[in-house]
């Protein structure tokens, strides 16, 4: 089921938190609202969930506005950060009660149950209190719980922040499964870059309740549509040089690297170089320094080196070099993948 | 020093509950037992203090039995009316969304904290004018009433911890706020509302101005006031028999409170009466 | 209007309407009473218009004219065509027609003359004294003792009798026997010496109890948080059975304790002391007796309340304090009892209005005695309209003390709304539909 959401704004009293937003989510895709905590991406959640109001715009399920629907009526499943499993039911008491409430017939109920746990792998644990259950279970019962009435549209709020590391990864090819298995439309909201990339078709990168790009992750990590998108999305994070373009740029008063493929722009901007695409295995223009940091890694090491401006660039360096703290260096920058942003931040 | 320290203060402690103490044992002792004439040594145990229980300690009085009845009557109808009243009021204020609700709450906490028994004269004549007055329901509306705002309160604590994703689980599994509340809410205020249940109750069982001003009559006459007439129209007091009255009227009171301490210290504490 | 917002109506009026009935409504009676004259003797629904024999000593003073109290005092019984059909209808009409051929149009002044004139009548004269009575009550036409039962049936009746025009409204209104509105009840508190001793006695008590409940309640809670917990539960529990025990059993021990056979008395006998009621015997011991009956209630209170604040307090605090070398009363002093503030604040407004308001131990221990010694403003104010002795219950003057109390009441509860985070309070409902 598509997802048209358009000029959406939202307050809260006074204050304007979304303003004429506008996300389409094709059927069947899983997109990902990622942001830092406060740039709306809950909020515009619970405004397709119909939890919270649309206070301007539409929304668009398929064809069928549902706008002015209240959450009852709108075919959307939901899980939350916490699960928020009904304490006092069992596992199949919680997985049926959407079906409960559609009057349906015990045996019909029963049935779907029971299928739905086995798509989630909990047929064992029907009869249990959702206190009983690890937290990986629980959010497993949560998912049911949130398919069993077939919704066109399944909503993900942070659904993996609860979980510890090992369960995380585990529950992470989880979701992504069953949302394939099912083809059922997703929108995940998470803070987490990592959850973004690895279980989404697109993300929507929001900032202070707008969307600051909207791409496929491979996309938004190769062509960051911003300084703030390039600054969000790697790890380790990008490393951003002041620099100045006139003909060449110049960074500082030692450092210079030739404009990259046809760029005019003129005046200050800023470079940004991934730590993937600096240092003493690429070919290409160098920039020269000395080592200010070794952080190692095992498989490699995070190296900083630290310009005669006083400016910083990091760089993965594969293990087994003999580079010391203090070392000058002169090393190579993949100039094909380095990404230049205007005073504003906005890509060149 | 800890330890010294420790037993200088049991020493004190001990000291100023003695009073107390003395009253507590004595209440005991007294009520099944006969002491010395003018000491208070007890000096045969025995139960004629009891007699009320079997016989018409005066013609006048009706029997302890039917007070009895009238009393638990009055402490759990209150009860029951308090929680009807505030599981209800008590999810509005906390979770729904309505005109004026602030002003609401303003009231509600203002009520929490206003002397109702100011208004008794008032709700003398308010009773009269019913023809409420001297009848046990009549004592029970104005009881339930009263205790109303700090139920209410003690409901909106209770329904305030619910965690609020439940609440948004069930409208989204298709649930109305209706059969949310009833299904998915209230089980989790239950603990809450069985406190608030055994509270009023203790309260009802205990309360001693309503009744005497507002029903007065001997058809309604409760153990509270029934003590108080018994004490009161003794020229010679008869403490032995008084004792062993309120140690009658106390035991409900007791055992409850030694079942439900647990649940009933919060709201003791949290709700702050008296 | 949205489902939401019937739901929420709905699941609130019940509430709402038992609120109405038994705090507004009485609200806004204590006020409307406060300004009437309404007793037992008005009764509390209407009255009725009646003049007796007595109310005409008074009439001249309320600018009755002399003339009209002569008129209502004066001739009673007359012959005429309505008064003999009445005694036609009871003693024939043989009798009636005689009666009107002798003193038909005849007025007599009192009953005496009405009954030699039916005694007198020559063929059929009423032989039985208890017949002439009746009879000549039948032609009685004088007010006195008639009860009306409106306005209107009474100015009739004065206007037949002849009562001037400029008399009946002061005439009127001093027959009315049911309350009317009068602002004396506020003169006569503002007059009367009791007054000002009941409101002295309200801020004896409040601040004697107020100070024992918060300082015992702290001692209470600072000491048990010191000691071993089965010790410390042991003296909560022994502090906390006046707060669940029924008042009246409450007080009665008390009562045993202190009678002139009580505890105290027999104690005190070896060593020669005459026993007394020690809780009646002056207003001293009276005062001593009250502060203790209710301060170990409400101490309770404290103490729980103090408890759990404590209890809040991270024991790291403590622990440093000691490693720095406090001493106890030094960790008290300078550790726990400054942040203390607030529930010792929040404690001691909220007992002041319950305090100020409550009266239910007072009437139990002593009912204000000895004397009116230990009469506080809400227990006169509960004499006065509800429980006294001569029997006439002053709802109109309760309802003035009661007043009083109910002002102050909304006053400080209005105060108490600031004790508490309201805008928290009021966060809007998450879900928004």
């Amino acid at each position: 089921m598509r997802i048209e959401l358009q000029n959406f704004t939202k307050r809260f009293g006074d204050t304007t938190v979304i303003e004429d937003m506008s996300l389409s989510v094709a059927s069947g895709e899983m997109i990902a609202l990622l942001g830092p905590s406060g740039c709306g991406k809950s909020t515009t959640l619970f405004a397709i969930s119909g939890i919270h109001r649309i206070d301007g715009g539409t929304l668009h399920f398929g064809d069928r506005d549902v706008t002015r629907l209240p959450p009852q009526d709108r075919p959307v499943g939901v899980v939350f950060q916490n699960y928020a499993l009904y304490p006092h039911m069992s596992v199949a008491d919680n997985i049926g009660f959407p079906l409960r409430v559609q009057n349906l017939k015990p045996a019909e109920i029963k049935r779907r149950v029971g299928e739905m746990a086995e798509l989630v792998q909990i047929g064992n644990l029907l009869a249990r209190k959702p206190q009983q259950l690890s937290g990986g279970q629980q959010q497993r019962v949560a998912l049911a719980r949130a398919l069993v009435r077939k919704p066109d549209v399944l909503l993900l709020d942070e659904p993996l922040a609860n979980l510890d590391a090992k369960l995380r990864l585990e529950m992470r090819s989880e979701i992504r499964r069953l949302q394939r298995e099912t083809g059922i439309t997703a929108i995940l909201v998470t803070h987490d870059q990592i959850e973004a990339m690895s279980m989404c078709d697109r993300i929507a990168l929001m900032k202070d309740g707008r969307i600051e790009q909207i791409s496929t992750p491979g996309d938004m990590y190769e062509r960051p549509a911003s300084r703030y998108v390039a600054g969000f999305l790697g790890n380790p994070p990008i490393s951003f040089l002041r620099a100045e373009a006139k003909g060449q740029l110049t960074i500082g008063a030692d450092n210079a690297l030739p404009l990259p493929h046809g760029t005019a722009a003129r005046g200050p901007i800023t470079l940004g170089v991934r730590p993937e695409h600096f240092g003493p295995q690429h070919r290409g223009p160098s920039i020269a320094g000395q080592v200010s940091f070794i952080e190692p890694q095992g498989r490699e090491d995070l190296i900083d080196v630290t310009l005669p401006c006083d400016q910083r660039l990091r760089a993965i360096v594969p293990a087994g070099h003999d580079i010391a703290l203090g070392q000058p260096v002169t090393w190579q920058v993949d100039l094909s993948r380095v990404h230049l942003f205007d005073a504003e931040g906005a890509r060149l | 020093m800890n330890t010294k320290g420790n037993w200088m203060l049991i020493l004190a402690l001990s000291l100023i509950s003695a009073p107390l103490v003395i009253m507590y044992g004595f209440q005991l002792i007294d009520s099944v037992s006969r002491p010395a004439p003018g000491g208070i040594i007890p000096q045969e145990w025995e139960l004629t203090n009891w007699r009320f229980l079997w016989t018409s300690i005066d013609s006048a009085r009706p029997s302890i039995w039917r007070v009895t009845f009238n009393t638990f009557v009055f402490a759990s109808a209150t009860a029951l009316l308090v929680c009807a009243f505030s599981i209800t009021a008590a999810y509005a204020l906390s979770r729904l969304n309505f005109p004026a609700r602030r002003f609401f709450l303003a009231g509600l906490i203002m009520l929490h904290a206003f002397p109702t028994i100011t208004l008794i004269i008032a709700i003398f004549i308010v009773l009269q004018f019913l023809g409420l007055y001297d009848s046990l329901m009549g004592v029970i509306l104005v009881k339930a009433a009263l205790e109303l705002p700090f139920g209410i309160w003690i409901m909106k604590g209770f329904y305030d911890s619910v965690p609020w994703e439940i609440e948004m689980a069930g409208v989204q599994d298709g649930a109305s706020r209706f059969r949310v509340w009833r299904e998915l809410i209230l089980p989790q205020v239950k603990p809450g509302l069985s406190a608030l249940l055994i509270f009023s109750f203790l309260a009802g069982w205990s309360e001693f101005i309503l009744p005497l001003v507002l029903a007065p009559g001997a058809d309604a006459q409760v153990l509270a006031t029934y003590m108080n007439a018994v004490i009161a129209d003794d020229t010679r007091p008869d403490y032995g028999l008084f004792k062993a009255i309120g140690m009658f009227y106390a035991l409900p009171v007791i055992a409850v409170y030694l079942l439900f301490q647990k649940r009933l210290m919060n709201i003791y504490g949290g709700g702050t009466k008296g | 209007m949205t489902r939401q917002t019937l739901l929420g109506l709905g699941f609130l009026s019940p509430a709402l309407l038992a609120v109405m009935m038994f705090f507004l409504l009485p609200v806004v009676l204590t006020v409307v009473f406060a300004f009437t004259n309404m007793s037992t003797s008005t009764g509390i629904l209407g009255g009725e218009y009646q003049i007796s024999e007595s109310d005409l000593r008074r009439l001249p003073a309320v600018g009755v004219g002399e003339d009209a109290v002569a008129l209502l005092a004066g001739a009673g019984y007359a012959v005429q065509p309505e008064t003999l059909a009445l005694f036609a209808a009871e003693f024939g009409e043989d009798r009636a027609a005689e009666l009107d051929k002798l003193h038909g149009g005849a007025k007599f002044d009192d009953q005496r003359a009405m009954e030699r004139a039916l005694k007198e009548l020559r063929r059929n004269p009423l032989r039985k004294v208890r017949d002439r009575k009746t009879a000549a009550d039948l032609f009685r036409v004088s007010i006195l003792g008639q009860r009306f039962a409106t306005r209107d049936d009474f100015a009739l009746a004065i206007t037949d009798l002849g009562v001037p025009e400029r008399d009946r409204l002061a005439l009127t209104e001093a027959a009315y026997t049911g309350w009317t509105f009068t602002t004396q009840n506020f003169e006569l508190l503002w007059e009367l010496p009791a007054t000002w001793r009941y409101a002295l006695n309200s801020v004896i008590y409040v601040v004697l109890t107020l100070g024992f409940n918060v300082g015992f309640g702290l001692f209470l809670a600072l000491s048990t948080f010191y000691l071993p917990s089965r010790t410390a539960q042991t003296f909560r529990a022994i502090w906390f059975l006046p707060r669940i025990l029924p008042p009246v059993l409450y007080v009665l021990m008390w009562q045993w304790l202190t009678w002139d056979q009580g505890f105290i008395s027999a104690m005190l006998r070896p060593f020669g002391i005459e026993p007394i009621n020690w809780m009646r015997h002056t207003a001293t011991h009276a005062w001593t007796f009250i502060v203790l009956i209710n301060g170990c209630v409400g101490a309770s209170l404290g103490m729980i309340l103090f408890s759990s604040s404590l209890r809040a307090i991270p024991e790291t605090q403590l622990f440093a304090a000691q490693v720095d070398g406090a001493n106890r009363w030094q960790q008290v002093r300078h550790v726990l009892l400054p942040q203390m503030r607030w529930p010792i604040l929040f404690i001691t407004s909220y007992q002041t209005l319950s305090l100020l308001t409550s009266f239910e131990y007072i009437l139990l221990a002593t009912d204000g005695g000895p004397g009116r010694q230990t009469e506080v403003w809400a227990l006169a104010a509960y004499h006065t309209a509800l429980s006294n002795y001569g029997g006439n219950l002053e709802y109109g003057l309760g309802a003035a003390y009661a007043l009083a109390l109910v002002i102050i009441g909304i006053l400080l509860s209005a105060l108490y709304l600031r004790f508490f985070k309201f805008s928290e309070l009021v966060a809007k409902p998450r879900i928004e539909q």
